[in-house]
C-alpha cells in the first residue's frame, strides 16, 4: 500500500511537470495562438469531463461501463435545438426540460435493459450498451436529419480579449456548469447516505444491502444521474460545436478517454482527465495535420489502459475487472 | 536428496499491502507421503497453494519442487511439472461435459496446436485419442464413469468435486494440492473420498491436504501440519499435532467453542 | 467404493458421443456447402430484375464475411475475448493487396491476399500481446480505440493509402481500379466467380474451424473463457492461447478484407470503420456466439436483410415504398436486434432455430402417440 502511494505521488508530480511545460512551451513559442489553444482545449475538455463523470458515476455504482453514454449528449444537444430553437421555450425552460427528457430516457433504458441482464456476462452487458447507442443515434438521424443544426449561445457571441486570445461567453457556461457538476457529484457520492450507500454497493452488494440500498436501485440512481451529465453537457456544448446525430460517438469515446485517464470512478479524475486530454489534443490539432487530432485521445487511451489502467488518480482498486 | 524430498518450502513469506499472509513458513515434503495442513480460516492456507502454484509470487523465500526452482514460473509451467491443484470454490468450465473437463486436464500432456489439431494430422489424432481414453480413465477411478455425458455444472455437488479431483489426476501429476475436497460432501462420501487418497497414496503420489474436515485429516495423512495466522505452529504425526498444546489453544480450542 | 464398482459396466464399446458429434458437423458442412453451391441455380431461376435483388452477388458479400465472422466467433463466442476492431484487421488485407497489386501491376493478386493476411497476422500479435492482458470492459474500449486508430491512419497516410479517396483514385497509379483476383492465370472477375471461389474457401474455413474447436486447442478456449485461474491450473498458457486465437482472428479478417479488395475493387477508409466492427459483431450475436454455424446463419441474414427489406415494397403490394431508403433504417435495426438477442436469444437464431424443431419433433411425437391412444381407446 505505502509503496503504492508514493508511486502515486511521483505519477501527479510528473504529471504536474508535464503539463507546466507543455501549457509553458506552447505560451512560449505560439504566443497568444498558444494562449488560444489552451483556452479552446479547456473549453472541450471540460466537457469531456462532464461525458467523463457520467461514466465514472455507472462504473463505480455498478461496475458497468455505458458504450452509450455519448449519445446522452447528443440527445441533449439535439432536444436542446428542438425546444430551445424551434418551439421557442425560454432558456431556463427550454435547459431543464431537455434534461429531464434525456434523463427519463436513461432511467428507461436501464430498466428495460440493464436491470434484467444484472446478473450475466459482460459481454453481453457490453453488447446491450452498445446496441442502444446505435439504435438511439439512428433514431436521432430519423427524427433530426444528418445535417448539422445550430444552437444560439446562451449570452451572446460577442468574444472577450484576453491577453490576444478570444474567449466566447459560451466557454464560461461550460466552465461553470462543469464546475457545479463536479460539486454536485461530489457532495452525493461523498456526503449523501444514499451516494456513499451506491459506492458500498458495488463494492460489496451483501454489506450495501444491509444498509438498505439494493444494487437494483444504485444502478437506477446512477443511470439516471449520468443521463443528466451527459444531456447537460450535450446542451452546453451545442452552441459552440454544432449538434448532430453522429456527435455522440466521438463525445462518447473521448469522454470514456478522459475518465480512464483520471482514473475511472472518480469525479476529480474525470475532470483532471477531461481537462488534459482537451488541452493536450487541441494542442496537437494546432501543430499537426487535424487528421491526427482524434488519435490523440486513442492512443492515450491505449497507453494508459496498458500501463496504468488506475489513471492518475485512481487507486489500483477496481483494476482487475 | 531428491528422493527423499520432491518439495521443498523454505522461507517462503507473502505480505499483502504489509500484512503478512505468510510468514516464513518452511516445509518439507516427501514423495508418497499425504501431508494435511490444517488451520483456522485466515491462517493462510490457500495463499500458500497460490504460491507453490505460481498464482502469487512470494515477497521472500523459495520453492524447489524435484530441485527446481518454481518462483517466477507460470501457473501452466508448474502444472506441466507435475503440480497440480484443486480449488475451494468449485471452478469446473462451463458449458462442457464430465468428460470435456476431464479432457481439459490432458492438456499439459499433450502438444497439437492450431495448425495439427485444425488439419487433424495423424500425430493430433492419435493425441485425441487418448486424451479420450485418458479422461475415461481417471473418470472411472472416481466413480464418474457412466456421467461422461452430462454436463459438468449438472451434477449433484459432491460429484463436481470429484469431477475435480478427476480433472486434476487426469494432468498425471507427481503432487496434488487439495483445497477444502470434502467441503460440502456428505459422510459417505467423505469416506469415499478417503479411500480414493489413500490408494492415490499407495500408488506413490504426493497429497497435499488442506482440509477443515480433521477425521478426514487425521486418517489419511502421514503427517499434518498447523498454520496460524501464516506461522506453521506445529508439525508431526497427527497423534503428535492433536496432543500439541498450541494447537489445541490456537486452534483445536477455538473449535471446541 | 460402491460407485466405482458400479462404472465397470461402463458403455465402451459404443461409439464415443464427440465422434459422433464431429462427424455431424462434417454431415452439416457438407450439406449446408452444397446447398449454398446450389445458390446460383436459385439466382438463375429468380433473375435479379424480377425480385429485385441479386443474390449472387450478395452472396459474395456474405462469403467474405464469413471468414471474419469465423475468426471472430472463435475469439469472442468461444475464448470469450472481446473486440471491437476487427473492421481494422479487415481493412489491412484490403490496403495491403491493393496498394500491392496497384503500385506494382506485375504483383500478382494471390500473392497480395497472403501479404495481407500475413501483415495483419504481425500486427495482430504486435497489438495482441500487450492488449489481451486486459479484460471484459478495458479490452473493450481497447480494441475499439486501435480500430479508430487504424481508420485514422488509412485517411491520413495519404502518400500510402490515397487517403480519404482511397485506392486507386488517390494514389498516383496507372490502373483505375484494382485487378480482379487472378489464381494461376484464371481471373475471377465476375460475381459468379468469385461467389464460388468464396464459399469453397469459407467451406474449408470452417472445417478447419471445426477441427480447432473439437480439440485440445479448442477445449482451452473454452476452458480459458469459462475460468481463467482454472485454465492456468490445468497447464493451459492462457496468454499465449489468447494471443494465438487473436492472431488467427486478425488472419481470417484480413483474408476476408483482401477479397473485399479485389472484388468491390476500389477501397477507402469508410469500409473499414467502427460501425463495420460492430456489424462484424453484430453477426456473431446475432447467430450464436459460441456457436460456429450461428455465425454462417448471422452473416447470411443481416447481409441478406437489407436487400430484402428494400425488395419488399415490390414484392408485397402496399408495403409503403419508403422502405427502398432502408439505409436510412439499417442501424436502427441493427442496434434493436444487438439488444433483443443479447436479451431474450442470448444463444443466437442457430440455437433458436435447433430448439424450435425439437420443439416441433416433440409436439410431432405427442400428438402422434396421442392419436396411437386414441386409436387404442377406440378397441
Amino acid at each position: 500500500m505505502a509503496r503504492r502511494e508514493v508511486s502515486r505521488k511521483t505519477l501527479l508530480t510528473v504529471t504536474a511537470v508535464f503539463i507546466a511545460a507543455v501549457a509553458g512551451l506552447t505560451l512560449a513559442l505560439k504566443g497568444s495562438t498558444g494562449l488560444q489553444w489552451i483556452v479552446s482545449g479547456l473549453t472541450v475538455g471540460s466537457i469531456y469531463a462532464l461525458v467523463a463523470m457520467g461514466f465514472s458515476v455507472i462504473y463505480s455504482s455498478t461496475r458497468v461501463i455505458n458504450f452509450a453514454q455519448g449519445e446522452f449528449s447528443m440527445l441533449g444537444g439535439m432536444l436542446m435545438y428542438s425546444i430551445y430553437m424551434r418551439a421557442g421555450l425560454p432558456l431556463p425552460l427550454a435547459f431543464l426540460v431537455s434534461v429531464l427528457i434525456v434523463t427519463l430516457i436513461g432511467a428507461g433504458l436501464e430498466r428495460a435493459t440493464i436491470h434484467p441482464l444484472r446478473n450475466q456476462s459482460v459481454i453481453s452487458v457490453i453488447i446491450v450498451t452498445i446496441g442502444l447507442a446505435i439504435f438511439i443515434r439512428a433514431t436521432a438521424k430519423l427524427i433530426w436529419g444528418s445535417e448539422p443544426v445550430k444552437v444560439a449561445s446562451f449570452t451572446g457571441d460577442k468574444p472577450l480579449r484576453f491577453l490576444g486570445a478570444s474567449i466566447v461567453p459560451q466557454s464560461f457556461w461550460v466552465f461553470g456548469l462543469t464546475l457545479l457538476a463536479f460539486v454536485l457529484v461530489f457532495l452525493f457520492f461523498d456526503r449523501t447516505l444514499l451516494g456513499k450507500g451506491m459506492r458500498a454497493a458495488a463494492a460489496n452488494p451483501d454489506a450495501a444491502s444491509l444498509m438498505g440500498i439494493s444494487s437494483s436501485t444504485s444502478s437506477l440512481v446512477a443511470w439516471t444521474m449520468a443521463a443528466a451529465l451527459g444531456a447537460a453537457a450535450g446542451i452546453v456544448i451545442a452552441p459552440i460545436n454544432f449538434a448532430y446525430y453522429y456527435a455522440g460517438t466521438m463525445l462518447g469515446l473521448k469522454g470514456f478517454t478522459a475518465a480512464i485517464l483520471g482514473g475511472l470512478g472518480s469525479a476529480s479524475g474525470a475532470v483532471v482527465g477531461g481537462l488534459l486530454l482537451g488541452v493536450l489534443e487541441t494542442i496537437v490539432a494546432g501543430v499537426f495535420p487535424s487528421g491526427y487530432k482524434s488519435a490523440v485521445a486513442f492512443v492515450i487511451l491505449i497507453l494508459v489502459l496498458l500501463i496504468r489502467p488506475e489513471g492518475l488518480l485512481g487507486r489500483s482498486e477496481g483494476v482487475k475487472v | 536428496m531428491s528422493e527423499t524430498r520432491i518439495l521443498e518450502i523454505s522461507g517462503v513469506t507473502k505480505l499483502f499491502g504489509g500484512l503478512a499472509a505468510l510468514k516464513d513458513v518452511s516445509l518439507e515434503v516427501a514423495p508418497g507421503e499425504i501431508k494435511g495442513i490444517i488451520g483456522p480460516n485466515g491462517a493462510g492456507k490457500t495463499t500458500l497453494f497460490d504460491v507453490l502454484t505460481g498464482i502469487l509470487t512470494p515477497t521472500e523465500g523459495r520453492v524447489l519442487f524435484k530441485g527446481r526452482d518454481l518462483i517466477g514460473m507460470r501457473p501452466d509451467q508448474i502444472t506441466a511439472m507435475g503440480m497440480i491443484r484443486t480449488f475451494q470454490t468449485i471452478q469446473l468450465f462451463a458449458g462442457m461435459t464430465v468428460l470435456e473437463n476431464a479432457m481439459v486436464g490432458c492438456h499439459s500432456q499433450t502438444r497439437s496446436g492450431f495448425l495439427a489439431t485444425s488439419l487433424r494430422t495423424p500425430g493430433a489424432r492419435r493425441e485425441e485419442k487418448e486424451i479420450i481414453e485418458d479422461a475415461h480413465a481417471v473418470l472411472k477411478e472416481v466413480g464418474l464413469g457412466t456421467r461422461a455425458h452430462e454436463t459438468g455444472t449438472n451434477l449433484p455437488y459432491g460429484q463436481q468435486r470429484m469431477l475435480e479431483l478427476a480433472r486434476a489426476l487426469a494432468s498425471r501429476p507427481e503432487i496434488l494440492l487439495l483445497d477444502e475436497p470434502a467441503a460440502g460432501l456428505n459422510q459417505y462420501e467423505t469416506g469415499e473420498l478417503s479411500e480414493l487418497l489413500s490408494g492415490l497414496r499407495d500408488r506413490g503420489l504426493t497429497i497435499l491436504l488442506v482440509e477443515h474436515d480433521m477425521g478426514l485429516v487425521m486418517s489419511v495423512s502421514d503427517e499434518v501440519v498447523v498454520l496460524d495466522y501464516g506461522e506453521i505452529i506445529a508439525q508431526g504425526s497427527p497423534e503428535d499435532v492433536q496432543n500439541d498444546p498450541r494447537v489445541i489453544e490456537a486452534y483445536l480450542g477455538i473449535e471446541a467453542d | 467404493m460402491a460407485g466405482r464398482k458400479a462404472s465397470r459396466c461402463d458403455v465402451e464399446r459404443k461409439e464415443e458421443p464427440l465422434k459422433r458429434a464431429q462427424r455431424r458437423d462434417y454431415r452439416t458442412l457438407a450439406l449446408v456447402t452444397g446447398f449454398i453451391l446450389l445458390v446460383p441455380a436459385w439466382a438463375w431461376l429468380l433473375p435479379g430484375d424480377v425480385i429485385h435483388m441479386d443474390i449472387v452477388n450478395i452472396m459474395v458479400f456474405a462469403g467474405i464475411y464469413t471468414f471474419v465472422v469465423i475468426g471472430l466467433n472463435l475469439l469472442v463466442g468461444y475464448a470469450g475475448q472481446i473486440s471491437l476492431g476487427h473492421a481494422a484487421f479487415f481493412g489491412i488485407g484490403a490496403y495491403t493487396t491493393a496498394i500491392l497489386c496497384c503500385r506494382f501491376t506485375w504483383f500478382p493478386t494471390w500473392l497480395g491476399v497472403l501479404a495481407g493476411v500475413a501483415v495483419a497476422g504481425l500486427i495482430g500479435w504486435l497489438v495482441g500481446v500487450p492488449v489481451l492482458r486486459l479484460k471484459g470492459h478495458y479490452l473493450a474500449m481497447a480494441t475499439l480505440g486501435l480500430g479508430e486508430i487504424a481508420v485514422i491512419l488509412f485517411a491520413e497516410l495519404k502518400g500510402l493509402t490515397g487517403g480519404t479517396i482511397g485506392i486507386p483514385q488517390g494514389l498516383n497509379v496507372k490502373v483505375s481500379q484494382i485487378p480482379a483476383l487472378s489464381i494461376f492465370g484464371f481471373d475471377f472477375d465476375t460475381d459468379l466467380k468469385l461467389f464460388f471461389l468464396v464459399w469453397v474457401l469459407a467451406a474449408v474455413v470452417m472445417l478447419l474451424s471445426i477441427n480447432i474447436i473439437r480439440s485440445r486447442v479448442g477445449r482451452s478456449l473454452r476452458a480459458l473463457h469459462s475460468s481463467e485461474v482454472a485454465a492456468d491450473a490445468m497447464g493451459v498458457d492462457t496468454s499465449r492461447q489468447k494471443t494465438r486465437v487473436f492472431v488467427l482472428s486478425a488472419m481470417l479478417a484480413a483474408f476476408g478484407g483482401a477479397i473485399f479488395a479485389h472484388f468491390q475493387r476500389y477501397i477507402n477508409p469508410e469500409s473499414f470503420v467502427l460501425s463495420v466492427s460492430i456489424l462484424f459483431i453484430t453477426m456473431v450475436v446475432v447467430g450464436g456466439m459460441g456457436n460456429l454455424w450461428g455465425g454462417v446463419v448471422g452473416v447470411i441474414t443481416l447481409t441478406f436483410l437489407p436487400s430484402i427489406i428494400q425488395a419488399l415494397p415490390y414484392w408485397i403490394p402496399g408495403v409503403p415504398s419508403g422502405l427502398m431508403n432502408f439505409s436510412n433504417y439499417s442501424l436502427m435495426l441493427y442496434g434493436a436486434l444487438l439488444v433483443v438477442f443479447v436479451m431474450f436469444m442470448p444463444q443466437g437464431i442457430a440455437a433458436g432455430l435447433s430448439k424450435a424443431a425439437a420443439y416441433g419433433e416433440n409436439r410431432f411425437k405427442q400428438l402422434r402417440d396421442r392419436a396411437g391412444a386414441r386409436k387404442y381407446e377406440g378397441h
